[in-house]
């Protein structure tokens, strides 16, 4: 565990400088931690795949008294319990009109696209980190198979509800918006709902599987092609 | 219902307050004024609480229809301002009464005016705060910035005593400016030679600048880190990418971001840069932990 300053009044703290499962449930496990703490000098506190940020009120901590405070909070910390984890099935039309990359996709790997949409939904993910959009969420780690890069160029619209892969991740885009993923499919699932209190129903404790539907299904749950 | 009619909504008008905290974690940006310093001001003036709405107008030609007595505070860049046709100085507060016209017109001197009413807009705070973010669809009115009809309502209220700034307060917004940088994140990344380039050479703000980041234009820096691991970003933080131009993020920003950063310009100095033109001249100036805690402290008990 190495804490920086990030700024006059934030801090990271870096678990690890690799990208892992077990590092992933180090952040999770202290980010747990301090939410529960509920100190009002912790501002904002964002997790990421190996470090956890937090903004701090410095008429509350310098930066020596909150390295101190979260050094000593967090040295014991108990291994993050994965089976409080929730599961969330999330329901994917994996139809070409909607799938832009499908193709692409399979010549890429070498299989048909059968096996890309079968190879895709067989797997549970984990959320490592959010970001970059509201309700944004980078699952990992997809099947080595369907591995393929990042678009040269990114697409200026990717559309809401997007499911999509780049390397070894997937994600959902929560709303239109440009991106350089490969597009997969699309779902009806809003992971940014303002009526939601929570604002999104996908936090870092869940776990996410895709489910194929059929075109009709999809059309019946509201879904636009 | 007493309010403002919006007659005029200008090019980019929003409804900010200080940022909306507790949901970065789900990637919702803090957003927030822009400019805190003539933000916090123009609620000084109405004995305001510091947390409370008012308009961050990037861009001339507002005009805004009283509905109602109240009082409001301009202040920010220096503009034209009328009220019943009138032309009055900015930052002062002024009692307004029902069927008041204001007016915004032309800046001559910085980029972004605050606009406050006492005791602010009533609107709805959504996810605990009134800024907008565009971006998230979130605050202000209806996620957005103000259009031409939209009504911005207040709460009656007396005429109080007129307040202005005092004069050697009031900021000067040159095309010159200094922003003071705490050492940060990836700051070994970057060796003696570069650390040294950043902090002797001036670099120029671009046309790439708008609430979420500032791309500055000058000396390649460089980082011997090809990328990172994306991770939580902070208000201010100095990313360097492949190019080698600066960028710092501002209340917009992506909450995670994956380019190596230098440092952090201090939030205090990021509020001056809110108010720069295309053009200006930066800066850059270490200060230390300490140092930059203090003057960011000295600057809040000014309004706390």
């Amino acid at each position: 565990m190495n804490i920086k300053i990030a700024s006059a009044d934030s801090l990271i703290i870096y678990f690890s400088d690799t990208i892992s499962k077990e590092v992933s449930l180090k952040v999770k496990s202290a980010y747990k931690r301090l939410k529960e703490k509920n100190d009002k000098g912790l501002i904002e506190i964002i997790p990421s795949y190996t470090s956890l940020f937090i903004s701090y009120d410095i008429f509350k901590f310098d930066f020596e008294g909150i390295k101190s405070f979260l050094e000593d909070e967090l040295k014991n910390l108990k291994p993050y319990e994965e089976n409080n984890s929730t599961l969330i099935n999330i329901d994917v039309y994996y139809g070409k009109e909607v799938g832009l990359d499908l193709e692409r996709v399979a010549s890429f790997a070498n299989i048909s696209v059968e096996e890309v949409i079968q190879i895709h939904s067989s797997k549970i993910y984990e959320v490592y980190a959010i970001g970059f959009l509201p309700g944004f969420a980078y699952l990992a780690s997809i099947d080595e198979k369907i591995i393929v890069p990042r678009l040269e160029s990114p697409r200026k619209l990717t559309p809401k509800g997007s499911v999509s892969i780049a390397d070894n991740q997937t994600a959902i885009y929560p709303q239109n918006s440009p991106g350089g993923w490969n597009i997969l499919g699309r779902t009806t699932f809003e992971l940014f709902d303002k009526k939601l209190e929570e604002l999104s129903p996908v936090s870092i404790d869940s776990k996410i599987k895709f489910n194929p539907i059929s075109k009709e299904t999809f059309l019946d749950q509201g879904g636009v092609i | 219902m007493s309010g403002f009619e919006v007659i005029k909504a200008g090019v980019f008008t929003l409804v900010q307050d200080r940022g909306r905290y507790n949901y970065a974690h789900l990637g919702v940006t803090s957003a927030g004024s822009l400019d805190e310093y003539a933000a916090l001001w123009a609620h000084k003036l109405l004995d305001n609480d510091i947390n409370d709405n008012l308009l961050e107008i990037a861009f001339s030609n507002v005009e805004l229809k009283s509905i109602g007595d109240t009082t409001i505070s301009i202040t920010g860049a220096y503009c034209e301002f009328f009220i019943n046709g009138v032309l009055k100085p900015v930052w002062q507060s002024y009692n307004i009464k029902a069927g008041d016209t204001i007016n915004i017109g032309k800046f001559t001197s910085g980029t972004r005016v605050y606009f406050a009413v006492k005791n602010g807009f009533t609107i709805k705070k959504e996810f605990g705060s009134n800024s907008t973010s565009i971006k998230d669809s979130l605050g202000g009115l209806s996620g957005n910035k103000l259009v031409n009809n939209d009504f911005l309502p207040f709460v009656d209220t007396k005429a109080i005593v007129k307040k202005r700034v005092r004069e050697d307060l009031l900021p000067k917004y040159e095309s010159e400016l200094t922003l003071r940088v705490v050492l940060s994140y990836q700051e070994s990344s970057f060796i003696k030679e570069e650390k040294e380039k950043f902090f002797n050479s001036s670099f120029t703000v671009t046309s790439d600048f708008n609430r979420m980041a500032c791309k500055l234009k000058g000396e390649q820096i460089k980082s011997s880190l090809d990328g990172i691991v994306s991770e939580g970003i902070s208000f201010g933080v100095i990313q360097i990418p492949k190019d080698g131009q600066p960028i710092i993020l501002l209340k917009d920003r992506q909450t995670i971001g994956g380019y190596p950063k230098i440092g952090s310009v201090l939030s205090i100095d990021c509020f001056k840069l809110a108010q720069a033109k295309i053009g200006t001249v930066v800066r850059f100036e270490e200060l230390n932990i300490e140092d930059s805690q203090n003057k960011i402290k000295s600057f809040y008990s000014n309004f706390f």
